[in-house]
């Protein structure tokens, strides 16, 4: 899908990506002649297309974990809570434990604020979106994950956080 | 005013780009692959995953080194099969996750090893499951491509793909991998699975780029447990048409042996507990049959 400013006949460049916030994302684009914006706003089926493709809007910052799509995709419902094993717990379940172990987390302090903005993810996505936080913050020589390295970490990796 | 033909790229998500991308790595994890075989049907319950699994073992037995896909996103059975579920660590290599390796030496990668137990449902996480049949394919084809390019299969000399029942597996897994070697479709000898594995081979024939190596008569033949004289389970005679017709051979024909499925549910190797069983013996003629008509095409 491409974006054209009419008055200008110019192809618009992304300026900004939002969310998905449930289930809808904001993605922005601007004219590079004359600065005007437009926003397309997609519905629940639209971002799911999207996320089934396994390609993230805003581009390919940082190259994909392995298995990112199934980690992130599956439902909470088919896969155990990531939260306990990505804060050092024991999984019960073996399966699930042996791709947890896959993703072990670093053991980066995160802040107060940036733990409750990890809410926002889905439970079964979480580990492993912490994990390429942690990632992002170590490579940028952050002592810890505050909500600006998340910030920055949303623009750099494509991650609605 | 421009067209969409006349504007390079798509603003900065670069998504042609990125699609682009996953064909390119899956393509350099493949390098080291000599050959991907699919098994296919296009019937369910012939038999599919017990032929996948015991040719590999097969295979695997005769020297090869053998990698085995669960194309079954929605019902994965091989895990259990091959006994790869137990609690070992999936651990990661450079992108990539290494796969468990079964007691008689495949290297697996399945759809079970990321669910939570056995009774676990596939179900993709979204607002809501309404409307999922715009996306719910993408998603499979997504998850399959990537239990293939993620997997850290090293050097093989053959991986088998178990494909799910339905004319249109393998047209998706031709539009996930970068090439497909071969296919061998299963069948049992009944007028039902031999008239869909029919419509499923026609559909690779006129539409793909895949050679059929050939048949595979499941449940041939029942041997009597108490003098050994093996009796047909169908009337004889039913799949040579089909195979003569589509010009290619039986490639085996598989008694049946309660015992498979024991060791199905057990995630034992059957080759290895009974080899000088029928079924055992018609398993390793299979996988010289299809390494010679490889090596011969």
């Amino acid at each position: 899908m491409k974006f054209l400013c009419v008055q200008c006949d110019e192809a618009m460049r992304l300026d900004e990506t939002r969310g998905p916030d449930r289930g809808s994302m904001t993605v922005v684009f601007g004219c590079p002649a004359c600065g005007r914006q437009t926003a397309m706003l997609t519905n629940a089926s639209e971002t799911q297309v999207v996320r089934s493709l396994g390609v993230k809007i805003g581009g390919q910052a940082v190259p994909a974990e392995p298995m990112e799509g199934i980690r992130n995709g599956l439902a909470t419902s088919s896969v155990e809570d990531a939260a306990p094993a990505a804060h050092g717990g024991a999984s019960k379940c073996p399966f699930t434990g042996m791709v947890n172990d896959a993703f072990a987390r670093s053991g980066m302090p995160w802040t107060e604020g940036a733990l409750q903005r990890m809410e926002n993810i889905p439970a079964s996505a979480r580990g492993m979106v912490m994990q390429g936080v942690e990632r992002y913050a170590e490579a940028k020589g952050f002592a810890e994950v505050t909500e600006s390295v998340l910030n920055e970490a949303r623009s750099g990796m494509g991650m609605g956080m | 005013m421009k067209t969409w033909r006349d504007i390079a790229t798509d603003g900065g998500s670069d998504v042609a780009g990125q699609v682009a991308e996953q064909a390119n790595q899956l393509a350099d994890r493949l390098r080291d692959v000599r050959r991907i075989v699919a098994i296919m049907s296009g019937k369910g319950g012939v038999g599919k995953s017990t032929v996948a699994v015991n040719l590999a073992a097969a295979l695997a037995r005769a020297g090869g080194r053998i990698g085995l896909v669960d194309g079954d996103i929605n019902g994965p059975s091989l895990g259990r099969m091959t006994g790869v579920q137990a609690p070992i660590s999936l651990s990661r290599m450079e992108g990539t996750v290494i796969p468990p390796e079964t007691t008689w030496g495949v290297r697996v990668m399945s759809m079970a090893l990321f669910l939570r137990d056995e009774t676990a449902p596939v179900a993709w996480d979204a607002p809501s499951q309404a409307g999922g049949a715009a996306w719910r394919g993408l998603r499979e084809a997504g998850a399959l491509r990537e239990l293939i390019a993620d997997t850290e299969w090293g050097a093989l000399d053959m991986l088998l793909v178990d494909l799910p029942p339905g004319s249109e597996r393998l047209p998706t897994l031709a539009d996930v991998a970068p090439r497909i070697d071969a296919a061998v479709a299963v069948t049992i000898p009944s007028a039902v699975s031999l008239e869909v594995v029919g419509r499923s081979v026609r559909m690779v024939r006129e539409y793909l780029d895949v050679p059929l190596l050939g048949l595979v008569e499941n449940m041939a033949s029942h041997a009597c447990p108490h003098c050994g004289k093996a009796d047909p389970l169908y009337p004889p005679g039913r799949t040579e048409p089909l195979a003569d017709a589509l010009d290619v051979p039986v490639l085996a024909r598989i008694p049946f042996d309660p015992a498979l499925g024991m060791a199905a549910d057990d995630g034992n190797a059957y080759l290895q507990e009974y080899p000088d069983r029928p079924a055992a013996r018609a398993f390793a003629e299979l996988a010289d049959r299809l390494t010679l008509l490889l090596d011969a095409s």
